[in-house]
């Protein structure tokens, strides 16, 4: 059914003109967009995973990040709350749930506060999750690199750029 | 002995020509591209050769990849544009004497994918709009290094090698928690940091074989040297050694060959023939001896941008380039066949060239540690290997040259060796801080030449050193000492030391190290001191260990065919410079927070063991507390009067630096490296000190949390209050514990009216730092700032009025505005005195 569905939706990607396929990532980028506003939603890292995971299908350019790509990422944070993995394989990513220890990179943070700040941050907000110590890595650190930009490369797509860096202004003035 | 026959030793009817100010105004106008070439000549020749599936990686398959990257690159005459800081192109309409450039670009940034490329990735899309030293990248070229680059290297960069390496063994254990520990220590950024996930060498070529017999005779020599080799991995070797400096060879007639196509395009006579004369240069040398003072810069220049190829810009240094080049410019000037116009011009387009990149640091690397150019040391004066005074025309000349140029890189370091050298020759070093405000770095060769023999260099050796990166000395041409290859934060020892093995970075109640006594079971000094030591030998083993690791996988696979060929003792050896093949093969450490630490412990030694003023354990509330209701005791530990500080005579404080010094060299002498030498310590902190002390709790010498630490093995600022004393404590540190160098930097009130009684009080304070009284051989490096208060805290308020404004950071030059807010407050606040009356100048602190 999956694999239906990705054929179908990679379909699309190919027979529709692009501004139509970012209109079908419509309802993720909202879900991203509130997510990104809070950023202390709980929810964020799924939202943003799940929302990748769309867009790969539906957009063409942002799928040739995935090119030859693979990788097993598991974020968790601190206390336990949320563990999920994002795999790359075969030109598809998944999300699962729950840890597995069967990864190249573990990224383990307080909250999304602090995960934002990792994704997406500009000079001080790194600064920020130094001095805080509140963002750990254990395993191939050129993984969240990748990773790094495809994050950056879906906000500059879906137009949320600005929201980020307002959002990160907020982080550091809370 | 040369004789000096310039009557003018400031020339100073030398200015720059037309030319060298047009390029130097596009340098300061450019903004720096970062520049794909490289990466992906080197991704499509190792995906080709599947170079990327081997587990170790040959010293000839690397000679054959960078052969195929010289004979491939872009043969760039003069670049016609730079790239504004509009993000528009402008164009340069003068060209450079010297024909090719380190990237393909005006001003580049070369990416190496092997070491730390990759951590721009992230940065990519909008690195060109980030707020600290943004680079240029055109959006094909994202696509080039995030599709066809990047992808390719991400199990094959050093580090993550390294990492799985050391991760052998340690797949049980818990999630999250599989990075050797000693991996794990350096990524909290507190403890130290190695250099070699980002760099292959730090050291100074041997540019004299390539100058005196060519590349063709480097390679005739391997020739010779392979067919009677008997085992197969000399063979190769000496193999690789043919490829790459064919490869080189290849490049220079390539450009060549581009000049002669230009000049026939020209209708301009005069452009034509100055074309012309390029080509014949650049197809004479460096692949046959170089016969003219030009043709011996183009040898140098052509082998330098080569050796950028293998080998990333972290410090890689020219040497004494006043002494090998010395006899082509003297030839010339007396025959009559060269002028010391063209002379000066010729150095200044090098000088020029010799910058005409900035290194690749990411926006975390720019907050903390920003602000650094390529660290490309130039060496002149002091003595030769007999002893003899060195200094030479050609030595004024690129003294002229660093004055009228004022450029971050290269970074001038003079040598004097008092009684030996002139004294007009140190008056002129001095004269020219004034003039510059920050160069060049002066060096004591009695004291650096102690400092080498101490550890093993012979006399002859020693004598012919040549300033590294920074400020470390290194035989030249023959030492590969890989003096950048660990920082160590001296503070985190501390830290260590009165939290029990836990520091408050990583938390309170996490065992970092290992205990050595809770704060309050010391009974006296020499109990803390012990437990000091104990949590001293356990960091450096640790960072030695990964150091270790890391050379490792060098050798595995990074062996560095064109640099080895450029060596001494690869040749006899018959092996890489990776795998012990130079003549010395030490390790350097550096040592940040030194006079921190040392006031520190000498204030514990005073406060709490000799007056019993407080307990220790008050002593780390108030630090926990950021001295937050401990005002008093804040104002106590800070007052040199109350508390010993380092830097004003006082036996005890000083008494306490000895033992510091003594106590590092000591344990990192004792670990022998992966190419058979040792490791040397030395002082000089570039920017970390300003980044670690960011990182950093409140410490007991009453420094707050997130200060900066105190550069080099400078005493703390605003707490020696006398020139001369401070001076003479950094100067009874012995020079045999100092092999890998230090950096002392100096803030001087300029005093514009009185130019000449400044510049007598400025000759004297040097002098009477490397004074060698009471037995010793004087202090060993100085280095300057000579910029007022108020135009630092206006460049500060109104960078672009203040764009060249060169400053010394510890170490290096840099220029100011580039430099992250916490380093400019640093140098800002750093003690400022007023050479008239030798004492320090008061200022309100404006942090």
């Amino acid at each position: 059914m999956n694999r239906l569905r990705s054929f179908f939706l990679k379909l699309l990607s190919w027979l529709l003109p692009d501004s139509v396929c970012l209109w079908l990532l419509h309802g993720r980028k909202e879900s991203l967009r509130a997510a990104l506003e809070d950023a202390l939603a709980e929810t964020l890292l799924e939202v943003l995973l799940e929302g990748m995971s769309l867009a790969f299908l539906l957009l063409r350019g942002f799928r040739r990040n995935l090119s030859g790509f693979s990788g097993k990422y598991l974020f968790c944070t601190a206390n336990g709350g949320v563990a999920l993995r994002a795999l790359f394989a075969n030109g598809q990513m998944s999300v699962l749930a729950g840890e597995s220890p069967d990864y190249d990179v573990a990224v383990t943070f307080t909250d999304s506060a602090a995960l934002c700040r990792f994704l997406f941050s500009s000079d001080q907000d790194i600064l920020a999750s130094l001095l805080a110590n509140d963002v750990t890595v254990d395993g191939n650190l050129n993984y969240i690199y990748k990773f790094g930009f495809m994050a950056r490369d879906l906000i500059g797509r879906l137009s949320l750029a600005e929201l980020v860096d307002r959002m990160l202004a907020r982080l550091r003035t809370a | 002995m040369t004789p000096v026959s310039l009557k003018d030793l400031a020339l100073s009817n030398q200015k720059r020509s037309p030319r060298v100010e047009e390029l130097r105004k596009a340098y300061f106008d450019a903004m720096p591209e970062i520049c794909c070439e490289r990466p992906l000549l080197v991704t499509r020749y190792s995906r080709k050769q599947r170079l990327l599936d081997k587990t170790a990686i040959s010293v000839l398959d690397k000679a054959r990849q960078y052969r195929y990257v010289l004979e491939h690159r872009r043969p760039v005459v003069a670049h016609d544009h730079g790239m504004g800081r509009d993000l528009k192109p402008f164009p340069v309409k003068a060209r450079s004497l010297f024909a090719g450039s380190t990237t393909s670009h005006f001003k580049g940034v070369p990416i190496f994918p092997e070491f730390l490329g990759q951590t721009l990735w992230p940065e990519l899309v909008n690195i060109k709009q980030r707020a600290s030293n943004p680079y240029f990248l055109a959006d094909k070229d994202v696509q080039i290094l995030n599709q066809k680059v990047f992808p390719y290297w991400m199990k094959q960069s050093i580090l993550e090698r390294c990492r799985v390496r050391m991760n052998k063994d340690r797949a049980d254990q818990p999630i999250g928690h599989r990075d050797a520990p000693e991996m794990v220590l350096m990524e909290y950024l507190v403890f130290y940091l190695t250099s070699k996930g980002n760099c292959i060498s730090h050291t100074i070529p041997d540019f004299s074989q390539a100058l005196k017999i060519g590349l063709r005779g480097i390679i005739e020599e391997a020739q010779q040297r392979g067919r009677a080799a008997k085992d197969s991995e000399q063979r190769d070797f000496y193999a690789a050694m043919v490829e790459a400096m064919e490869g080189i060879v290849t490049f220079s007639r390539n450009l060549a060959r581009e000049a002669r196509r230009l000049a026939k395009q020209t209708n301009d006579a005069s452009e034509r023939a100055e074309l012309l004369e390029m080509a014949v240069v650049n197809e004479r040398v460096p692949e046959f001896p170089a016969r003219t003072f030009r043709e011996g810069l183009t040898t140098v220049w052509i082998c330098w941008t080569s050796i950028h190829l293998e080998n990333p810009d972290v410090g890689l240094s020219l040497g004494r380039l006043d002494q090998v080049l010395y006899k082509l410019y003297n030839d010339e000037i007396r025959t009559g066949s060269l002028t010391i116009d063209e002379a000066m011009e010729l150095l200044c387009c090098l000088w020029l060239k010799i910058g005409d990149h900035v290194p690749t640091v990411p926006a975390a690397g720019e907050q903390l540690f920003g602000g650094t150019g390529s660290n490309q040391a130039i060496t002149v004066g002091g003595v030769d290997t007999q002893g003899q005074d060195a200094v030479n025309d050609l030595t004024y000349l690129m003294i002229r040259a660093t004055e009228l140029m004022m450029l971050r890189d290269p970074n001038l370091n003079a040598r004097y060796y008092p009684e030996v050298n002139p004294p007009e020759y140190l008056r002129r070093l001095c004269e020219v801080n004034l003039n510059t405000g920050a160069t060049p770095a002066l060096h004591n060769d009695r004291a650096v030449i102690k400092a080498l023999t101490s550890k093993g260099d012979s006399l002859e050796q020693a004598r012919d050193y040549g300033i590294i990166g920074c400020v470390e000395p290194g035989s030249n041409g023959r030492f590969y000492g890989a003096t950048g290859t660990l920082l160590l934060n001296l503070t985190s020892v501390l830290e260590l030391t009165l939290y029990n093995g836990e520091h408050r970075h990583t938390g309170l109640g996490k065992l970092i190290s290992k205990p050595t006594g809770d704060a309050a079971s010391f009974k006296v000094f020499d109990d803390f001191k012990q437990a000091f030591v104990a949590q001293a030998s356990w960091i450096v083993d640790r960072a030695t260990t990964l150091n270790e690791a890391l050379g490792l996988t060098h050798q595995e696979v990074y062996p560095t065919p064109i640099l080895s060929s450029l060596f001494e003792g690869p040749m006899d050896k018959g092996k890489d410079l990776i795998f012990g093949g130079a003549i010395i093969n030490s390790s350097g450490a550096t040592i940040v927070g030194f006079a921190d630490v040392v006031d520190s412990l000498a204030a514990i030694e005073q406060v709490v063991f000799q007056e019993h003023a407080i307990s220790l354990p008050v002593l780390l509330q108030a630090l926990n507390l950021n001295f937050v209701g401990y005002e008093a005791l804040l104002a106590r530990l800070r007052n040199p009067e109350k508390t010993h500080k380092y830097g004003n005579e006082q036996p005890d404080a000083d008494g306490v630096a000895r033992w510091v010094a003594t106590t590092l060299d000591g344990l990192f002498h004792a670990k022998v490296n992966y190419r058979g030498g040792r490791y040397r310590v030395g002082y000089w902190t570039m920017t970390n000190h300003a980044g670690f002390g960011r990182l950093s709790r409140a410490t007991p010498n009453g420094r707050r949390d997130g200060e900066s630490f105190t550069s080099g093995m400078t005493p703390v600022s605003g707490v020696t209050p006398w020139l001369t004393s401070a001076l003479n404590s950094v100067a009874s540190i012995p020079a045999g514990l100092l092999g890998n160098g230090l950096a002392v930097n100096l803030k001087y009130t300029p005093d514009k009216n009185h130019q000449d009684k400044m510049l007598d009080d400025f000759v004297a304070s040097v002098e009477g730092y490397f004074d060698a009284a009471h037995g010793g051989t004087g202090g060993m490096e100085i280095q300057f700032n000579v910029t007022g208060h108020a135009d630092f805290l206006d460049a500060v308020k109104n960078p672009q009025k203040h764009d060249q404004l060169l400053v010394r950071v510890s170490g290096y030059t840099a220029y100011f505005k580039d430099l992250n807010p916490q380093m400019q407050q640093e140098i800002i606040d750093r003690t400022e005195y007023d050479l008239a009356t030798g004492q320090a100048v008061q200022f309100s602190r404006t942090a």
